[in-house]
């Protein structure tokens, strides 16, 4: 076993266990912090892959972004998470049940007929100059620019719609206009009004 | 190739093991005598009032999401500003192309006044 | 490293494309100026450019299949006229719902560019000619459909609805990829065309094959709305505005067709055996779930639901057939049943005003003495989604029904024919409360005139093509025949 497959089983390892802790977890705040440790393990996988620019932008995106994200919803959302689990139990034979079900027959599929080591051949070794950065890049650009430019209509689809559905234009709370109160002028603020002197009588 | 990341790897253990000793040796050495008062929950002298998660604005969520996408039109970027002298005059306008769509997103954000506070 | 010949790019192919793109973003701009009384100049903009797309789809009509964007994209004659009737779809969905749209505060920018969006993902993927670009074609169309029925937000149904739609679309969208990436590991690409070269020519993993088989089926049954993956259906159907509802239930049928078309037809045709096998099941219990529990409905846009839940399970049966023959069939069940939904719908649109929905089937009773002539253009609607003749419903019933006994499948077409007896009863109760009841709500009906005549148009439509079916079945087949 080459150091490689010891650390790719350590992170599988611990993947797998971040990944379980994410739904057994009670406290959301903690299945949010499990799941970032799922993601940074995949990204060390992934980094044993040699795709290193996915694995850097799984840390950068999901760990840095969509993790913020997720914590601020779940305080976001003022759920009372007990509650929720109320009659949870109730539903666990069935759920087990079909779980099981689904990954057994999964299994019982896919052990005979899965590819054999070599059935593909293996990309190769990578030479000392490689980047796994620019061969993305040699492709997306390209060969792939027209999903490319989906992507950005689907981005332009997401900034429209978190928009139109969590933007409110109602003001609540008052401020000062420090502009308006720089550009007040001496008319705005004070009125001499000539009055006529009356006479002692 | 991968021996390059090694360092990486080593910064890692050392940075999980050095907090794993930290920890272990704080609760070896410190005295550690909890009494039922100790554990309890304190807030200012009283019982605790609520829960100490509390709720967020949705306006936070609002920016974040914002934030993810243009953190994706970042990570677009870099790829291709590796690569920018490969791909040509082609690849440059794939990419200003990408970079116009996710401008008139940006215009309606910003008419919308989604990026002001108040 | 890129060649000089994949930069060269042919564009024209996508013409339709990009003319709805360009002018998506240009209406969400301008849209932005636009003070709020005149909120209708975004409105005729959005019709201009969907009308544009529609005229730039008849300018660039392919006879013969032409790929381009490296192979991503395909325009041939069948993505071309299902491309022109999403258009003309969403066309007559902007006129019905303008008014309901406008009494609840829905008349914004935002309902018309994501609906323009919307069609843009349906038409990406209709034109898909690679898994990649077939899945984001269908996340661009959910995504902009997820938006637009929670756009309601005073509405706690139509968010909810919403919150369904999304996670068990999000759902579908992990199984569609995981069959992808197992047909990927099986052939080695995800071009939709080398998929089926791979598979003639002996090189593909064929257990693998058949298990991403069976994840891709579950997930064109999860966009059909086809039994058992149906459960969405009834509930997006009644929480969403019921403008929303008329377009998640007509255009996008377009779209699942055009997908399940070119997975199941276009990339994993070899394996046609084992797809019939699962269609059977999902036609099979479609037709018989969606028709029994519409009975027992009293709400109109659940009972529509469940009627389009009975309809697909139809179209299904036509196109297990595995020829060309029930292709066309399924296409055209597919184009009659949404003109008959539009029309359906549209009358619902039409019973409600601000303030009140529409919603039960009490609210249709004594319609005939309201307006008899919206009266019969419902009766029109139900008799062509029911499959009586003269509508054009019989004719595309009879259709699929003669495509199952042509291939030996004689007991589904006695099932089917069972099934749209039990259905018939319940589209018939509509008719019986238009004509012989007497009105519980006497409030005059108004509309204005353009959605006058285009639902007068459209519901004459279903009587047309029901007496001259020759037609527009003879479009399907040929839009079929020169794309496969």
């Amino acid at each position: 076993m080459t150091a490689q497959t010891v650390i790719f089983y350590a992170f599988a390892a611990i993947l797998v266990f971040a990944a379980l802790r994410v739904i057994t977890s009670r406290n959301p705040v903690h299945s949010a912090l499990w799941l970032v440790l799922s993601f940074f393990s995949s990204a060390g996988v992934w980094m044993l892959l040699h795709a290193e620019f996915l694995a850097i932008a799984l840390v950068l995106v999901y760990v840095g972004a969509v993790m913020v994200l997720f914590l601020f919803v779940v305080m976001m959302l003022d759920v009372n998470f007990d509650k929720m689990r109320e009659g949870f139990r109730g539903y666990i034979p069935v759920g087990a049940t079909v779980g099981l079900l689904i990954l057994v027959e999964m299994a019982l599929v896919l052990i005979g007929g899965y590819l054999p080591a070599g059935a593909t051949p293996s990309p190769g070794q990578t030479g000392p100059g490689y980047s796994n950065t620019s061969a993305l890049g040699r492709q997306i650009y390209t060969d792939y620019a027209f999903p490319f430019e989906i992507a950005a209509v689907i981005l332009l689809v997401a900034i429209i719609a978190a928009i139109a559905l969590t933007h409110r234009t109602r003001r609540e709370t008052k401020y000062q206009n420090p502009n308006e109160q720089v550009k007040v002028s001496r008319a705005d603020r004070l009125r001499i009004i000539d009055m006529p002197l009356e006479k002692k009588e | 190739m991968l021996q390059l990341y090694f360092p990486v790897l080593l910064f890692i253990l050392v940075g999980i093991g050095l907090g794993l000793i930290m920890l272990a040796l704080g609760s070896l050495v410190s005295p550690n005598r909890p009494d039922p008062e100790k554990l309890s929950p304190y807030e200012c002298g009283f019982e605790a009032f609520e829960d100490a998660r509390m709720k967020f604005d949705v306006r936070y969520y609002l920016i974040a999401i914002l934030f993810i996408l243009f953190d994706l039109e970042i990570a677009f970027l870099f790829p291709w500003a590796v690569v920018l002298p490969e791909i040509g005059i082609f690849g440059f306008w794939s990419m200003m192309i990408f970079l116009a769509i996710l401008i008139v997103g940006f215009i309606y954000e910003w008419k919308k006044g989604a990026l002001e506070w108040e | 490293m890129p060649s000089v010949a994949t930069l060269a790019f042919d564009y024209v192919p996508a013409l339709p494309e990009i003319v709805l793109l360009v002018s998506a973003c240009a209406v969400l701009m301008i849209d932005l100026f636009v003070p709020e009384p005149r909120r209708h100049v975004s409105y005729w903009l959005t019709l201009l450019s969907v009308a544009a797309t529609a005229s730039a789809i008849l300018y660039v009509f392919h006879n013969t299949p032409v790929r381009t964007f490296g192979n991503m994209f395909v325009a041939d004659a069948f993505g071309d006229v299902l491309n022109f009737l999403t258009c003309l779809t969403v066309i007559l969905m902007l006129v019905y719902s303008r008014g309901y749209l406008a009494a609840r505060g829905l008349f914004r920018g935002e309902t018309f560019v994501l609906a323009m969006f919307a069609l843009l993902g349906m038409m990406v993927m209709i034109s898909a000619n690679h898994f990649l670009t077939l899945y984001l074609g269908l996340e661009l169309m959910s995504l902009s459909l997820y938006a637009l029925v929670a756009l309601h937000r005073e509405s706690g149904t139509a968010v909810e609805a919403a919150m369904k739609y999304f996670v068990l679309g999000a759902l579908a969208s992990g199984l569609l990829l995981y069959g992808m990436s197992m047909i990927y590991g099986a052939t080695g690409t995800l071009e939709i065309n080398r998929v089926t070269t791979i598979i003639f020519g002996g090189h593909a993993n064929r257990t693998i094959l058949i298990f991403g088989l069976v994840f891709v089926v579950s997930a064109i049954a999860f966009k059909l709305g086809a039994v058992p993956y149906h459960m969405w259906v009834p509930d997006v159907y009644q929480g969403a505005p019921t403008a929303i509802t008329l377009f998640i239930g007509t255009a996008p049928e377009f779209a699942a067709f055009a997908f399940m078309t070119r997975m199941l037809v276009g990339s994993l045709a070899a394996v046609a055996f084992d797809w019939q096998g699962m269609l059977i099941v999902l036609s099979l219990l479609s037709m018989i779930v969606g028709n029994v529990i519409a009975i027992s409905q009293s709400n109109v846009k659940r009972m529509l639901a469940y009627s389009a839940i009975a309809n697909m399970g139809f179209m299904l049966m036509g196109f297990l057939a595995a020829n060309v023959n029930g292709y066309s069939a399924a296409m055209f069940y597919v184009v009659t049943y949404v003109m008959s939904s539009l029309a359906g719908f549209g009358l619902v649109l039409l019973l409600s005003r601000a303030g009140f929905e529409a919603e039960n089937l009490d609210d249709f009773k004594g319609l005939n003495q309201r307006s008899p002539w919206y009266a019969f253009l419902m009766l029109l609607a139900m008799f062509s989604l029911a499959g009586v003749p003269p509508t054009v419903g019989f004719y595309a019933k009879f259709a699929v029904i003669e495509a199952a006994v042509d291939v030996g499948l004689v007991w589904l077409a006695v099932v089917a024919v069972l099934a749209s007896l039990i259905g018939a009863f319940y589209y018939v109760r509509i008719v019986k409360l238009m004509y012989f009841d007497d009105p519980v709500d006497k409030a005059p009906l108004a509309a204005r005139s353009d959605m006058q005549v285009l639902l007068s148009l459209n519901g004459l439509s279903l009587l047309f093509f029901g007496i001259f079916p020759q037609q527009l079945m003879g479009m399907c087949v040929v839009a079929l025949t020169r794309s496969y």
